[in-house]
């Protein structure tokens, strides 16, 4: 249902209840291991404090501390994973901090089922097999060697798949994405008219491009030109434009930034409306295909 | 392309999609307002009006995402629009159980049907072990020698074939064995050594159910072998008692957590007419319920073999609390769950 680009690492055509797509930018492993690192820091902390606390008191000693150390690490790991997740909708201590999140891959709401299965199935792949490494003197160089090739073969999982999903996401049917950011730039269309005079444009200057290369000149008029060199790529853009377009009226060097601003909101009302005619064109190669087609 | 070029008279008159986004935007704004509330503080926050306006704001912006990208080419506005959509949806989607509510389910519906759905697995699981257990019994009798192969010398502790009748029984009774450490702490020895066992049985089955299989059984041949030395002594009944306490609850969630490695090796076995990974997720969802069970099991296993084991002494009392529990969990499991039609 859903699909990946490779190149962006993102998680396109997510698709919720209200059927209109959506898109997810998935989570860096890096940021993954950083959320990892302090959930474990916050943890391992929780627990050596009440070790601390066990040792100061004088209740225990030797052994049995070392055993209580492995049995709270037990039963405080699993269930801070799962609940955390659970109460924050998909979000450890340490994922909040690195703004990454669970989602389900099925456009549903996250179930507990799946909470506590990615979270079981990380106990599985990852926190066992290394205690027992550590923990564990008595094993013989085949079992650590099996081990060892285990924590690998499972850490190497999600490089080898688009979804960046470890074993326990695949079974749980989840992935980890980055927290979606809002920010909505103003409008360039409905910006106060830049030029007094006001460059006029024809249909067969708007025919040429499309809305790859209209959305290429939004970007570049997004930010304006501060130095010379900058102006310099202005100048550039703006002349290969009127090249291009073979625009009628001479546009003196110091009207160019006008002269683009305003190329840019007819173009855009010109492509909006032959979209609307269901004539969309992609970019500037949109003349050949409806010839080859 | 004989279609005029729709020429804009003057800034007052926007272009559709800038109008578009002009009529829209407060609303959107709003929504952005309620839903960075919401990801601070939850929902739990809101009034009646602010929910019923969440849910109303988040679909009309789903509305708008939809109909921009038919009418308007403003990249940033798409951006912000699909941002602000899937923040939206995170927070409209947000799983709306109660921890409490959440672990009532899972105790009082979720493990008994998932139980009852996994027949042919707790049947492979049992299976093992059973195997396992008569394969080692009858191994001992052709050969006690072989008790040395199966059973690593750290687990057996003196309690070879060689050893006298006399030891055997004390191993069965005496309580000072492991005075010095105090039950506790040799209880939770117990629980982490056999969860990683458990753990090991499962995770292992996604490899084509095979390792789980072998493991299972490798623990009925050492539990047959086991017996074996105490049956030659004539201590058969006792020690049925001394492993029954903590054993039926103990081999059970083995061959639980064999179950739910069997779930997972019968989906990539025979996934029927889904793909692996789809077979794999379906079957996930009881094996993960089963492996709970297990831990569940062997958390009880653990306080009984570690307190109850050396407390009660009597091999009557052994075989009553042993079988009791396991009739426990048996009913639990069987007519828990029923009233409610099974998802």
């Amino acid at each position: 249902m859903t699909t990946t680009s490779p190149a962006k690492r993102r998680l396109e055509n997510y698709l919720p209840p209200e059927g209109v797509p959506i898109m997810f930018d998935l989570a860096s492993l890096g940021t993954r291991l950083g959320a990892q690192i302090v959930d474990v820091l916050i943890t391992f902390g929780g627990v050596f404090v009440v070790i601390l606390l066990v040792v100061w008191s004088g209740l225990l000693a030797g052994s049995a501390l070392v055993t209580l150390f492995l049995l709270l690490v037990f039963f405080v790991r699993i269930p801070y994973y799962i609940f955390s997740e659970l109460v924050w909708n998909g979000r450890t201590l340490g994922k909040r901090i690195t703004k990454i999140r669970v989602i389900s891959t099925d456009g549903r709401r996250l179930t507990p089922h799946q909470i506590t299965a990615r979270n079981l199935m990380k106990e599985i792949e990852v926190f066992t097999p290394i205690t027992t490494l550590i923990g564990a003197s008595a094993m013989t160089g085949l079992e650590q060697t099996v081990l060892i090739l285990w924590v690998l073969l499972v850490l190497i999982i999600p490089f080898t798949n688009r979804r960046r999903q470890r074993l326990g996401d695949m079974i749980a049917g989840t992935v980890v994405v980055d927290q979606p950011k809002t920010t909505l730039l103003p409008d360039l269309a409905t910006a106060p008219l830049a030029s007094s005079r006001g460059y006029e444009f024809h249909p067969e200057h708007l025919e040429i491009y499309g809305r790859f290369e209209l959305q290429t000149l939004e970007t570049i008029l997004r930010s304006p030109p501060k130095g010379p060199e900058e102006r310099k790529r202005v100048h550039d853009i703006a002349r290969t434009i009127i090249g291009k377009i073979g625009y009628h009226e001479k546009v003196p060097q110091n009207q160019e930034w006008e002269f683009l601003v305003d190329f840019y909101r007819y173009q855009r009302e010109y492509l909006e409306s032959r979209q609307l005619f269901g004539d969309a064109r992609e970019n500037k190669f949109h003349a050949d295909k409806t010839d080859d087609a | 392309m004989t279609d005029p070029a729709q020429t804009p008279d003057n800034v007052s008159d926007p272009i559709r999609s800038a109008r578009f986004r002009q009529e829209r935007e407060p609303g959107w704004r709003r929504l952005e307002d309620l839903i960075t509330r919401a990801e601070k503080g939850g929902v739990h926050g809101f009034s009646y009006q602010e929910a019923l306006e969440l849910s109303s704001l988040y679909r009309q912006a789903m509305n708008s995402l939809s109909v921009a990208r038919a009418i308007s080419m403003d990249k940033a506005l798409l951006t912000y629009l699909d941002r602000l959509c899937a923040r939206a949806y995170l927070v409209v989607y947000a799983p709306q159980e109660s921890v409490r509510g959440a672990l009532t389910r899972l105790f009082t519906q979720s493990i008994p049907q998932a139980v009852r759905r996994s027949g042919l697995a707790l049947f492979i699981g049992f299976l093992a072990m059973l195997l396992g257990g008569f394969t080692g019994y009858a191994l001992f009798q052709q050969d006690p020698s072989w008790y040395f192969t199966f059973v690593p010398a750290e687990l057996a502790d003196g309690r070879t074939p060689e050893a006298s009748a006399d030891y055997l029984r004390s191993t069965l009774y005496d309580t000072s064995v492991r005075s010095g450490e105090g039950l506790g702490v040799f209880a939770s020895f117990l629980f982490s050594h056999n969860t990683q066992i458990a753990i090991l049985i499962f995770a292992l089955g996604v490899f084509a159910m095979l390792p789980s299989f072998v493991l299972t059984f490798y623990n009925g041949v050492l539990l047959g072998a086991f017996s074996a030395t105490f049956i030659d002594a004539g201590l058969g009944y006792d020690v049925l008692g001394w492993l029954s306490i903590h054993g039926v609850t103990e081999l059970s969630a083995i061959c639980v957590a064999c179950a739910g490695g069997a779930k997972l090796g019968l989906a990539v076995l025979m996934p029927g007419n889904r793909t692996r990974r789809a077979a794999l997720h379906h079957n996930g969802r009881d094996a993960v319920k089963l492996m709970i069970l297990a831990g569940l099991m062997l958390i009880v296993a653990a306080l009984v073999e570690g307190f109850l084991r050396q407390l009660v002494q009597s091999t009557e009392w052994r075989l009553a609390i042993g079988w009791g529990l396991g009739l426990m969990w048996l009913a639990w499991l069987m007519l828990a769950g029923r009233e409610g039609a099974a998802r």
